[in-house]
């Protein structure tokens, strides 16, 4: 039988029993609603706990540091051999810039520091940032504009921050602040004695002033640990120039590595962010501790992957429940029309042409409920979308939308709602085909 | 009596016996029967309830198998074939027509006449013309969109010979076709069946009706307990 003549005798049958095939295809639909909402909400929330790493433009990063470790974490872990660790200084700089598919290596610099505009003066932590980050996702909402040059005398000021030098941040742009550090000032090596004292470098308080060129409200991701949350951020070159004192250089001077610059952390931009693992492993084989985001965003991708599973299982079961809906609709057609199939095979039908016949019937059950299923599950996700929406306008937080249905959630959760109503139209498909046609024609 | 066995032997049946096991005993629905039926011939299967009549003509439908013995229709042998090429020789070869009509009561004339062509995978373009040459042949060309229920009993019988008749097919196979039916009304349809008889079509007629035997068959075949009992020329 051609497959028009299929469905058109399959639509018929299931249109010769409204209520009980309409009721069958709801419980269809429902399974496929609870199916699509579970999952598109466990999309969503992944969605948006990747997206907020996303934004920060860090994909490309590796982060890199010495494997000495104060704390002796390392040691005790039996990860290094501490005394031997190299150090991160500049030979180790050009070392990385030497390495294929790295784009640039800039030093991560984090330091406490005191900021004056007009009488008010706010302590508050200044970071270096690299020309690189003003085309990332974090810079999209600044206002005014990102550093004219790597070595310019500017300022981009974090919102909250600008808030406390002036109530309206934007009449800061263009104006200009005084930023009070302290300076490293490098003493004579040379001049330790036979006690190994002497050497290390002075400390000066300096002021230098930069003029405010952007406010920015999102945080840009600068790599730093605890206490690096940067409120005003300056060029990397400007930052190197200053030679702002940081707390690793205490570290630095007790270990003697005071005859060249050290660094505590070096950010290694790569060129593509799917060139990050080789790089970081090249890197690893340098000697160095390396780390990206690329690894905490896999541990959450597993997470997320469980979670989806659990979720879609949960979602599966009324799904479950319809295709039991579906036998026992089928069941039922198969003893009403037990007549009916024995004249069909009576006319030339095969068993394989009643078994399709069934299987289409199933289908087109599938079908329709995994359509209706769908537009129910979407509808809720935008239900839930616009009430989640009020609820963090209220609180005055961004809008975020926990719910996404993506395109091939809404096409394979129609196709899985198929594959599960043939899998139950299995056994009445089997059980008409089966049938004896002397049998069923003497069936009244 | 046999058909001579050449070219002008539309069904041979050979030592055919159908047995059913019901518990501890064995029923001989059709005992050993042999029998040769020319083509454009129309034959009428007579006896009383339980003779087998009805098992023979499912037997030459290719609706039932038999227990041993063969069935040869247009030279093929039906108990060789797979349970496909049973169904493909059905819609091809047999035309079937039933005591209670067996029309589906949920599609409409002209959608039960189609129903062959469906299976026979008739392309869809001519349909329309064949359903309606066919309805008309048995004179039901204003009917196309009634109801089975909508129909009295003669007008669903003649709607079931046109469903019969739609796939062209040699052998017409009627169970009691005047079963259901007042005299008047069962006349009509063996007229029609005599038409279709004439146009070239075998046709086997299961009855218990001598008399219809004897007014519109070439040739009555009595059966008795399963076994074949006695064969005349009826009709010239």
């Amino acid at each position: 039988m051609k497959s028009y003549d299929l469905f058109d005798l399959a639509s018929r049958n299931l249109r010769n029993s409204k209520l009980r095939n309409s009721l069958t295809t709801v419980g269809i639909a429902v399974g496929v609603a609870s199916l699509v909402a579970m999952l598109s909400l466990g999309i969503g929330l992944q969605s948006m706990a990747t997206s907020r790493i996303r934004k920060s433009g860090v994909f490309d990063i590796v982060f890199v540091t010495s494997k000495q470790d104060v704390r002796g974490m390392r040691a005790r872990m039996q990860d290094t051999d501490e005394a031997n660790a190299r150090v991160l200084d500049d030979a180790a700089r050009k070392e990385l810039e030497q390495l294929p598919n790295v784009a640039e290596v800039t030093p991560d610099i984090h330091v406490v520091a005191e900021v004056g505009y007009g009488d008010k003066s706010r302590m508050t932590v200044v970071a270096g940032l690299p020309m690189s980050e003003g085309t990332t996702d974090a810079f999209d909402k600044l206002q005014g504009k990102f550093f004219s040059n790597n070595d310019a005398d500017e300022a981009v000021l974090e919102e909250d921050f600008a808030k406390r030098l002036d109530p309206n941040p934007a009449n800061l742009l263009g104006k200009e602040i005084v930023l009070r550090y302290a300076e490293r000032q490098q003493g004579d090596a040379g001049a330790s004695d036979s006690q190994g004292t002497g050497g290390g470098f002075s400390v000066t308080r300096k002021e230098q002033t930069l003029t405010v060129v952007g406010i920015n409200s999102e945080e840009p991701f600068t790599g730093g640990g605890p206490g690096a949350h940067g409120q005003v951020y300056i060029p990397i070159g400007t930052a190197e120039r200053l030679n702002m004192m940081q707390p690793f250089d205490a570290r630095a001077m007790v270990r003697g590595d005071v005859t060249g610059k050290t660094y505590n952390m070096l950010r290694v931009r790569v060129r593509d962010s799917g060139q990050v693992e080789q790089v970081q492993n090249a890197i690893k084989k340098m000697g160095f501790a390396a780390f990206s985001v690329i690894d905490a965003l896999n541990g959450l991708r597993r997470f997320f992957a469980i979670f989806d599973a659990f979720l879609g299982i949960f979602g599966s079961l009324a799904l479950a429940v319809a295709s039991l809906a579906i036998i026992n609709t089928l069941v039922m057609a198969v003893l009403e029309r037990r007549r009916e199939i024995g004249i069909m095979k009576a006319l030339g039908a095969s068993d394989i042409d009643v078994k399709k016949l069934f299987f289409a019937e199933a289908a087109v059950m599938g079908i329709v409920g995994g359509a209706a299923g769908v537009l129910f599950g979407w509808l809720m996700g935008r239900i839930i979308n616009f009430g989640t929406g009020l609820y963090m306008t209220r609180m005055k937080m961004a809008h975020v939308d926990v719910w996404y249905v993506p395109w091939w959630l809404i096409v394979g959760a129609i196709g899985f709602s198929v594959l599960v109503s043939l899998i139950a139209g299995l056994y009445p498909a089997a059980r008409a085909a089966k049938l004896d046609p002397i049998q069923a024609l003497r069936y009244e | 009596m046999e058909a001579a066995n050449d070219g002008r032997v539309a069904v041979q049946l050979s030592s055919v016996t159908r047995h059913y096991q019901m518990g501890a005993s064995v029923i001989r629905a059709v005992d050993d029967i042999s029998l040769a039926i020319s083509r454009d011939e129309f034959v009428a299967l007579l006896g009383a309830s339980g003779s087998g009549k009805s098992t023979l003509l499912n037997l030459i439908a290719g609706l039932d198998r038999p227990t041993s013995g063969a069935i040869v229709v247009n030279g093929r042998d039906l108990s060789a074939m797979a349970s496909e090429e049973l169904a493909r020789y059905r819609r091809e070869t047999v035309g079937m027509i039933f005591q209670s009509f067996n029309l589906v009561a949920s599609m409409s004339l002209a959608e039960n006449v189609e129903l062959p062509m469906r299976f026979a995978e008739t392309p869809k373009d001519g349909r329309a013309e064949r359903i309606r040459q066919a309805l008309e042949r048995v004179h039901l060309g204003g009917r196309l969109h009634h109801r089975p229920s909508e129909l009295s009993g003669g007008e669903q019988q003649r709607g079931a010979i046109a469903r019969a008749l739609v796939n062209n097919p040699t052998l017409l196979l009627a169970d009691e076709p005047t079963g259901n039916l007042d005299s008047r009304t069962g006349n009509e349809i063996m007229e029609l069946l005599r038409e279709v008889n004439a146009s070239g079509v075998t046709v086997v007629m299961v009855t218990h009706e001598q008399a219809l035997a004897d007014k519109y068959a070439q040739r009555a075949i009595h059966m008795a307990d399963g076994k074949l009992v006695e064969q005349a020329e009826v009709r010239q």
